[in-house]
């Protein structure tokens, strides 16, 4: 019996993690510093760098396991309950419901 | 077909968005597959190509995971396409775009980048011919597995089996000792795991790369993240991954293909 491999379905998330990691790190770079210097090519060798893909697409693909979510304050939305954790002042951290204004 | 873009295809941009290197002497248009359903050629020169598209000259970014997600299938997609059209292609990192400069056009710019890296990147795409990469990643549970090597490890059991056997206090001591010898215990079997899988998988394929772990949701712990170059006819590697997960409370994750990221280096 063989282990046939997944062709990579955008569905899964999983694999998406995959492909990120993949495009997003390897691949040919045309490094901006390097070509200028070497062949003069005129280049804008700009990565997606995870801060622009925005913190919230880090943690939904597990870029980022390790950030307390509600530490981050959530940028709030209109019409919409905002829950803000207050930092730990003395007992614990109390979770505070703040309706936006509209 | 063969087939250059349009005016309006090109109109009003002073970029060109770079998605892989591949063997061709053509001018091909591989329709409107690009980001933002760009439409896609080709620029060839001297038996290499660039496979891309018209753009403005700036990066693709946004705060929109959705549009990140588009943007980044869109380049795989291209990316896929011509590795199956070309039978080889040499990807580019995402966002890696040329820009009209004093010195001539992105497209001169591109040309001159193809003829400076002709013989590194024929060679590149001779030994990729036919070949394509694949991932794998071994996972086990590895509760599991520490209850296996308790009842199989005499050391072990006889720790579990006297803690069961005692009251409170004796066995929370035992059951410390437990503790830190199965710890120990499953360190060893995880190395002796790690280096048997990464020699029956390096056997199988041409190149294996070393990936960083990940955490994962479930019960279940990485061991083994690897990126694999071989030959896509090549059946070992799926029968050594056959194996392996036979094995208790391991389990595999086989994908592919995939063009091959993980085997081109910076240039």
């Amino acid at each position: 019996m063989t282990m046939e491999p997944e062709t990579p379905q955008w569905r899964d998330r999983a694999t998406l993690v995959d492909l990120l990691d993949r495009v997003l790190d390897r691949g040919i770079f045309l490094r901006a510093d390097v070509v200028i210097s070497l062949a003069g090519i005129p280049l804008i060798g700009v990565t997606l760098s995870v801060a622009i893909a925005g913190t919230e697409t880090m943690l939904k693909y597990g870029i980022l396991t390790d950030i307390d979510q509600e530490i981050r304050a959530l940028p709030p939305r209109r019409g919409q309950v905002q829950r803000r954790r207050r930092p730990a002042a003395g007992r614990g951290t109390g979770k505070v419901k703040v309706a936006t204004a509209a | 077909m063969t087939a250059s873009p349009t005016v309006a295809d090109t109109i009003g941009t002073d970029a060109v968005y770079v998605y892989c290197v591949a063997h061709s002497r053509a001018h091909w248009l591989l329709g409107p597959i690009g980001l933002d359903r760009n439409m896609v050629y080709t620029v060839p020169h001297e038996g290499l190509c660039c496979v891309v598209h018209s753009c403005k000259a700036k990066p693709y970014q946004s705060d929109d995971p959705q549009a990140v997600e588009g943007w980044v299938v869109a380049h795989q997609r291209v990316v896929k396409t011509a590795m199956e059209a070309f039978d080889a292609a040499l990807p580019m990192a995402f966002n890696m775009i040329v820009h009209d400069g004093p010195n001539g056009s992105a497209i001169h710019s591109l040309k001159g980048w193809l003829a400076e890296k002709r013989d590194d990147f024929s060679a590149r795409l001779e030994e990729l011919a036919g070949k394509a990469e694949y991932g794998v990643q071994v996972f086990w549970d590895r509760q599991a597995v520490i209850e296996a090597l308790t009842e199989r490890q005499p050391e072990l059991r006889d720790l579990r089996d006297e803690a069961r056997a005692k009251p409170k206090g004796q066995a929370y001591m035992l059951r410390q000792r437990l503790a830190k010898a199965a710890r120990a215990a499953i360190e060893s079997q995880a190395n002796q795991y790690v280096e048997a899988f990464y020699s029956q998988i390096g056997q199988c394929v041409a190149k294996a790369r070393v990936e960083r772990l990940k955490r994962v949701n479930s019960g279940k712990q990485m061991l083994l993240n690897l990126s694999c170059l071989m030959k896509k006819d090549n059946t070992a590697l799926g029968r050594a991954l056959e194996k392996i997960r036979e094995i208790d409370g391991i389990s595999v994750r086989f994908t592919g293909p995939w063009p091959p990221y993980s085997f081109v280096s910076a240039a």
